[in-house]
């Protein structure tokens, strides 16, 4: 069986004579079981383009993004019909995907309606109400309201709602929870884990906080200035980063426990080398973008960009992940 | 000691056609000299409009209903700050109390160079040309920039830089309080532990009082010495940081401790239900329709911020003894 989304050496270069690399060299893969894959990065760490590239709203500069098998930008008609329907996206604003002038059950009604989901409005309206409690709302709270008399939550869970009525193979969702309060953040991602478990959905995971991709478990991908540096079991990753700029990432989380204040004070740090637009501006990309950061820099960090492997350590944390640092070479 | 900053009876609402919507309700609170004080809340729970009306920068439809703020500096000098002309105003913000508003990142002027925009208030409030030149390069100091900054434009500059700017701009007539509003919400993990680890630098270089509002319980656990809980305009729970994140007794304070995210494998559970909309406070203990331990007198007796343990306040029917199953 093809793997679900494979991603292979994919690049984004943007302008001309000062160019971007948003997505340098970046491989991943999705399995066809269900699984959750988080994207972690900072602003301009290029996790955002990949997610367009995978939604097919961007082409790639080089490189290749094959779903089921298939390469996504060069399907037919009815290929990218069922490409659009069992890929799906959810975006970070709730407030600002929803027509203001309809009521919130359009949303439902217009994918039952273009996708020929049901045969009679007795079960389009049966499809909505489970779609609805499947992300625990109550359809007599939500279907007749407007989107503006909705909170960010119900809102964002509405469009989880939506897609469940497509039952897709795959979410992709960039920041979906960074605008909700955290008191409904966890019951969001609840809904992400029974999708994986109960109903065979997976999700690429877009996000720059760390406690919500470690909260969802599964695969995590560490991305900085368009690169891959550290990727495996979130667990795994977690715990023990290997790759210094995912320890310095990872020991930046804001835990919730005052006993557990961060333990280096960085208020002297020297600042990161990231411009104006939060892009890398780093002329020279044939080095580890993160040397001039890293507090372990060694000469041959500046000679060539260092390959993401598994590392040569022979112990269970090593397991089942890869790193793109020469330390572990 | 005096609080630095005491507030009674704080009450600020919207202004309707027919009457006003009370948005933030009789908030009580001391803001001791020298600490931080985190207010914590879901959004919509009033954060904002207390800051607001702490600075006395509220704009029509907001208004002020009630209270009085008494700031107290430490050199004697006593000011209420609701009866303040606007022009007694004026000489006080920013020399003694700053205010970084939400999203402020993004209000530099982006035709003007960095160096002009911080020194033109200095030079407002009257210090040469010379002095406020020396006080930004010492403000931009404070947050790790450079002085070659100052020369320029804000679009030059990172979010986290120009976040930094904001900052120093805003400390460099070194005030005795601060008002920080959601200071690090756009900013990268990272960015963010340098940004407050900064600002706890900043507090024990100048021994300003820091205010910080945030939704983030994280922020809040990592820097604030104490803890102000907000639920729909009142001050729900008030107590030190270990306290109210070990030994929560409100139970939003418990709901809101209990529904974050942590490592894998343990799955919770959101806070059921929505937090309400000024517009339809309920009545009684405004929590209580999502309250997992209401009782009788929750619907019909709003709960006063009454002391309980150790420098703990609770707004509780549960902990106040006068009320009792039958009430």
């Amino acid at each position: 069986m093809p793997d679900l989304l494979t991603v292979e050496n994919l690049r984004q270069i943007f302008g001309g004579r000062n160019p971007t690399h948003a997505v340098d060299d970046v491989s991943f893969r999705m399995p066809a079981q269900p699984t959750i894959v988080s994207l972690v990065g900072e602003s301009g760490s290029g996790k955002s383009t990949i997610a367009r590239i995978i939604l097919g709203l961007l082409q790639p500069t080089a490189g290749r993004v094959l779903y089921d098998g298939a390469d996504i930008f060069k399907g037919d008609r009815k290929w990218n019909r069922r490409f659009r329907s069992e890929v799906q996206a959810v975006f970070q604003d709730p407030y600002s995907v929803y027509n203001p002038v309809y009521k919130a059950e359009r949303v439902l009604k217009l994918v039952i309606r273009k996708f020929g989901l049901a045969k009679s409005k007795a079960e389009a309206r049966e499809q909505m109400e489970e779609a609805l409690r499947t992300v625990d709302l109550r359809p007599e709270e939500v279907l007749d309201r407007h989107p503006h008399q909705l909170s960010g939550g119900q809102r964002q869970r509405l469009m989880l709602a939506r897609v469940y009525l497509m039952r897709p193979r795959l979410i992709v969702a960039d920041e979906p929870v960074s605008m909700i309060d955290a008191g409904m953040r966890a019951s969001f991602l609840n809904i992400l884990q029974d999708f994986r478990d109960n109903h065979g959905i997976s999700t690429l995971f877009i996000t720059h906080d760390l406690s919500t991709a470690m909260y969802l478990g599964g695969e995590i991908i560490v991305l900085y200035q368009g690169r891959i540096m550290e990727q495996g079991d979130t667990k795994i990753v977690m715990k023990a980063p290997l790759h210094p700029y995912a320890q310095l990432l990872i020991s930046s989380i804001p835990t919730p426990d005052p006993r557990q204040r961060w333990k280096e004070d960085l208020s002297d740090a020297p600042l990161t080398e990231i411009g104006a637009s939060g892009l890398s501006v780093a002329a020279n990309r044939d080095r580890c973008l993160f040397a001039d950061r890293c507090p372990q820099v060694m000469d041959r960090c500046w000679g060539a960009r260092p390959k993401l492997e598994a590392p040569n350590h022979d112990d269970e944390m090593s397991a089942r992940r890869d790193v793109a640092c020469y330390l572990y070479d | 000691m005096p609080a630095l900053l005491e507030i009674r009876g704080l009450s600020a609402g919207l202004r309707g056609r027919r009457a006003v919507t009370q948005v933030v309700s009789h908030v009580d609170l001391d803001v001791q000299a020298g600490e931080i004080l985190g207010v914590v809340g879901e959004s919509g729970c009033g954060k904002s409009t207390l800051a607001t009306a702490i600075m006395r920068l509220l704009v029509p439809p907001q208004v002020l209903q009630s209270g009085a703020l008494t700031l107290r500096l430490r050199d004697g000098a006593v000011f209420e700050l609701l009866e303040l002309s606007e022009s007694e105003l004026r000489e006080l913000r920013w020399r003694h109390l700053s205010y970084i508003p939400q999203g402020s990142m993004n209000s530099l002027n982006p035709v003007l160079r960095v160096g002009r925009q911080m020194m033109d208030t200095l030079l407002q409030h009257g210090l040469s040309s010379d002095e406020a030149f020396k006080r930004s390069v010492e403000a931009l100091e404070l947050v790790n920039l450079e002085r070659k900054l100052l020369d320029s434009y804000p679009h030059e500059l990172s979010g986290g830089m120009r976040q930094r700017v904001i900052i120093a701009a805003a400390v460099s007539m070194r005030p005795a309080l601060i008002v920080a509003d959601e200071l690090t919400t756009a900013l990268d993990v990272v960015t963010q532990r340098q940004i407050l680890q900064e600002l706890a630098a900043i507090r024990d270089e100048l021994g300003a009082t820091i205010l910080l509002i945030t939704h983030d319980m994280g922020v809040v656990a990592q820097v604030a010495d104490r803890v102000a809980v907000m639920y729909a305009g009142k001050i729900a729970e008030l107590g030190t940081v270990n306290g109210i994140f070990e030994t929560p007794l409100h139970p939003y304070s418990q709901g809101l401790i209990g529904s974050i995210p942590r490592g894998s494998g343990q799955r919770v559970e959101g806070l059921p239900g929505e937090a309400p909309s000024p517009w339809n406070y309920p009545t009684g203990c405004r929590f209580h329709p999502r309250c997992p331990k209401k009782f009788s007198p929750c619907q019909i007796q709003a709960p006063a911020l009454l002391p309980q343990a150790s420098e703990r306040w609770t707004a509780c029917h549960l902990y106040d003894a006068e009320v009792g199953d039958d009430a």
